[in-house]
């Protein structure tokens, strides 16, 4: 009752300065109220940023827990460091050890044995593709198939043929594209191609060695992949999703690409501009005026008509080319050809104006009729790795499906990750199995003891045992060696299946452990390292968001930051607010001592001056804290549009729309005026030290 | 009758600068309780540092200040300030309301603080002291739309309402017209009769002197008559 009283005197009093020193209030109350607003909003973001992450990373591929060799030179970063590199991450020789000890722990619920590496994957070109398919009917017979190739390779021919009158405009060295030229001349030669059609190998090799590759060779691209063990991978881990094809079979080797690699790098290139812009049209809204990125695109995708003209034949082109003109994209007429080009050029011309449109035809009318990607599921694709020893490693691994992770799908980093089989990766990795043993055995015998020998001694220099047909000491095989890689690799070094048995022990480089509960992931993580410590295994344990890499440190970083920003404006405010104390008590001296020599205690007076500093925080928190609420509000119904990569990864997704954390919005602007209170303590014990005889005082 | 203020050999020097000012020397005085007592003299003499010393808003350098015969010497700040809140009433020149508060709450102000008293009592008190001072009309105004007089009179009812023993005015008239000056010594003056509180003041006024029963002159830190 006294106490309520007492305390509406001390607010009276309060107030009455507050609005006596006005300004002093509304400069307090703003710095108080940013804060406020930035910790709401930061916060928010925070938490949202973190608890979307977080169920990104430990369901897409890091589990909660990962374990590695003590020995590995680099930490382990599952979705590969900021560097790109391959990491040394060392080795568990034997994953059975590990298992046994890690489903030890009641709290564990799987461990899934993987491998992270880095290959190349070997790439032909157009030219190449038809030229198999060519050989490929010569052998089947088939006389309408034939026709239908050689014309598809005349076309082809006459392409290039135009391609390399463009490049003779822009090319200085003249005589290689004389030469090139005089070659193509040759092979559209009516006898010659009479020649290719009977099937002579003489004309074929032609063909391959010196016409396909003026057509030029794709770069060889570098995969990231992941070898796991599919079953326990997908009980495991429920953000993987297959897009297309059918998951790995289990007992199988084989590959799911990745949906963000095969769209980014493996699309037709025309097919990928439409796609890019596309995306920073309508999920980005930057129109293609005026945007510097979009204009780069923009004049890249004409030149691109030639990778639709690749793959069309005459039926199609004359098609495609009718149904241009009737959408008023009209040829010059004369050579099909030649106008058809004309065509393309004119379609692949985009602005803001008639891009919608040229996107929805070019997937209706063409994407239908040319290869999309470059490679899809049912082939089978060679990756390359070199071994630890430092040999070139190719195996043929089949493509069973195309996988993304859910919420990461437009992410470059969720989206760098190929996986494969754990066999397959061991083999890559240079590991020998039973059967490369075997196949080394065999081919020993087959060789002879000499080269044997020399085999051995290798093997004996380099402690690692590579199959000799496979030990190609260059650095990454030159482009049009391709095929010869090929038929060097056409022996399966491994069979195709193989015993579940296998996979669940022997090599692996880390694995991922999944538990029952999250809340206890430190401790589990300190039972599991003493555990199999305890046992003698070398190993490391390491939670998500250390394993996840320079991305799991990304929200410490703006962690940081959000706190910095904060310290600084609390400090400025907290300065200000010991200041303007400090110097009020001088205006109010007599009212103080006046206060105090009729019996007003000190800590009345410090009372006093907390209310007023209360209030004003209260004030500028409770109002900065409602525009957060607002601005958070507002951003969940339009959400926040990643312009990163690293930042996609974040949101898990292209757009993160926050949401309202009702214990942030109550909580900060509390705390925040909590903390301005409190800190102008010391200046309020400093007012209180007036003495009652300054009530005396004359002077006002 | 029993002493309400006893000062013994009370000396105060202040520092200032590197030399020290003597505002009292060795001051000896006792003021009975129920006096009238004037403190008078030329600016400087010591005045205010008497008033301040025995308000307990200040400690002598040597000597003791007896209030109701209770040394304050050894006590705290907190216990200094009980003292004044409770025993003692002070009237200031300037009147020293609190502009924000009614004449009402200023008067509660002292009451509220000690927190002895319920609404309802507090509220009789109030309303009597208004009644007395002639305030009974301006209870809801704000203390700064009131004339010095009025303030003055607030100021004197803040100082009763606690019902001290002792009341001290510094120099109460000095801010006023001698015609308000002398209605206000009338009300200290038939206050100190009907409430037997010892009335304490200092003053350079002959007039309001006249009204007072004793006059202690001060003159450079001594007791020059008495």
């Amino acid at each position: 009752m006294q106490t309520i009283e007492k305390t509406s005197l001390v607010l009276r009093v309060a107030f009455r300065n507050l609005w006596l020193y006005r300004l002093k209030t509304i400069v307090i109350a703003t710095l108080l109220g940013m804060g406020s607003f930035l910790s709401v909003v930061g916060l928010t973001l925070l938490r949202d940023v973190e608890a979307s992450m977080q169920e990104s990373i430990i369901g897409s591929v890091a589990g909660h827990l990962q374990i590695y060799s003590k020995k590995a030179k680099d930490d382990l970063a599952v979705f590969g460091s900021s560097f790109m590199g391959r990491q040394d991450l060392g080795v568990l020789e034997d994953l059975a050890p590990y298992r046994q000890a890690a489903l030890q722990n009641p709290e564990v619920e799987a461990l899934i044995p993987m491998g992270i590496d880095m290959g190349l994957l070997a790439r032909g070109n157009e030219l190449d593709e038809s030229l198999d398919a060519l050989r490929s009917s010569l052998k089947s017979g088939d006389s309408m198939l034939l026709n239908e190739r050689m014309e598809q390779l005349r076309f082809q021919l006459q392409q290039l043929t135009t391609e390399l009158s463009e490049r003779k405009k822009v090319v200085q060295n003249m005589a290689e594209l004389e030469k090139e030229e005089a070659d193509l001349t040759q092979a559209l030669d009516q006898i010659f191609l009479q020649r290719v059609a009977s099937g002579d190998e003489v004309a074929l090799q032609f063909l391959e060695t010196r016409i396909a590759p003026i057509s030029g060779e794709k770069q060889p691209i570098y995969l990231m992949y992941l070898g796991t063990d599919i079953a326990l991978y997908r009980e495991n881990f429920p953000k993987f999703k297959v897009v297309q094809g059918e998951t790995l079979p289990v007992g199988q080797r084989g590959i799911l690409l990745s949906n963000k690699i095969r769209e980014d790098q493996l699309k037709n290139n025309a097919a990928r501009l439409f796609d890019k812009l596309m995306k920073r049209k309508e999920n980005l809204r930057i129109p293609l005026a005026g945007d510097p990125e979009n204009q780069r695109l923009v004049q890249d995708l004409p030149r691109q008509y030639a990778r639709i003209l690749a793959y069309l034949d005459r039926a199609e082109a004359a098609e495609l080319s009718q149904t241009l003109s009737e959408s008023g994209i009209k040829g010059e007429g004369g050579d099909l050809i030649a106008g058809l080009v004309q065509q393309l050029k004119t379609f692949l011309t985009v602005d803001d104006s008639n891009f919608m449109a040229r996107y929805d035809f070019f997937y209706k009318n063409i994407a239908p009729k040319i290869k999309l990607y470059e490679i899809s599921p049912g082939e089978t694709i060679m990756l390359r790795s070199y071994t630890k020893s430092g040999y070139l490693k190719s195996v043929p691994v089949k493509v069973y499906g195309v996988y993304s992770f859910d919420g990461l799908e437009d992410s470059d980093l969720a989206g760098a990750m190929n996986i494969v089989d754990l066999i397959s990766f061991r083999e890559l990795y240079g590991q020998m199995t039973e059967a490369s043993l075997k196949e080394l055995q065999e081919m020993r015998t087959q060789v002879g003891i000499r080269d044997i020998k020399a085999e051995n001694a290798e093997d004996a220099l380099f402690g690692e045992g590579s199959p000799a047909q496979e030990a190609t000491p260059s650095p990454v095989a030159p482009p049009s060696s391709s095929s010869a890689v090929e038929t060097l690799s056409i022996k399966p070094l491994i069979p195709d299946q193989f015993e579940p048995g296998e996979i669940a022990q022997g090599l692996a480089l880390n694995a991922a452990v999944k538990i029952r509960d999250i809340s206890k992931i430190e401790e589990v993580k300190q039972q599991l390292e003493k555990d199999m410590q305890a046992q003698g295994l070398d190993v490391k344990v390491v939670n998500w968001q250390e394993a996840s890499g320079f991305v799991g440190q990304f929200v410490n970083i703006v962690r940081l930051v959000l706190i910095f920003a904060l310290g600084v404006i609390f400090i400025v405010a907290l300065v200000i607010i010991n200041n303007s104390i400090i110097v009020g008590t001088f205006n109010r001296i007599r009212e103080i001592g006046t206060m105090r020599a009729i019996g007003a205690q000190k800590s009345f007076v410090v009372g006093m001056f907390l209310a007023e500093t209360g209030i004003t925080a209260l004030l500028g928190a409770v109002v900065g804290g409602a525009l957060a609420v607002g601005l958070l509000a507002w951003l969940n119904k339009v959400g926040i549009a990643s312009t990163h990569d690293v930042v996609t990864f974040l949101f898990s997704g292209p757009r993160l729309y926050p949401q309202l954390h009702p214990a942030i919005i109550v909580l900060c602007p509390i705390f925040v005026s909590l903390i301005a209170t409190i800190a102008s303590i010391y200046a309020a014990r400093h007012a209180a030290h007036v003495k009652p005889a300054e009530a005396m005082q004359e002077k006002e | 009758m029993s002493v309400a203020v006893d000062i013994a050999n009370v000396s105060k020097v202040y520092p200032l600068g590197k030399t020290s000012v003597q505002a009292l020397r060795d001051i000896r005085l006792a003021i009975a309780e129920g006096e009238f007592t004037t403190i008078a003299g030329p600016s400087g003499c010591g005045k205010s540092t008497l008033l301040n010393l025995i308000g307990c808003m200040d400690t002598p350098t040597t000597g003791e200040v007896l209030v109701e015969g209770r040394s304050t010497s050894r006590l705290s700040d907190r216990e200094l300030t009980r003292l004044r809140l409770d025993k003692l009433g002070f009237i200031f020149q300037s009147f020293n309301l609190i502009p924000v508060l009614t004449v009402y709450q200023n008067i509660e102000f002292p009451l509220l603080i000690q927190g002895k008293l319920s609404r309802q009592e507090r509220h009789e008190r109030i309303v009597g002291l208004m009644d007395e001072v002639g305030l009974r009309d301006q209870a809801q105004q704000k203390s700064n739309e009131l004339s010095g007089g009025q303030r003055q009179r607030v100021a004197i009812a803040r100082a009763l309402v606690t019902s001290p023993r002792i009341v001290l005015a510094d120099e109460p008239t000095a801010n006023l017209d001698s015609a308000t000056g002398e209605r206000i010594i009338d009300l200290m003056k038939n206050i100190n009769r009907s409430h037997k509180t010892t009335f304490i003041f200092s003053t350079h006024d002959p007039q309001v002197m006249k009204q007072a029963t004793r006059i202690v002159r001060l003159k450079d830190g001594l007791v020059l008559a008495d």
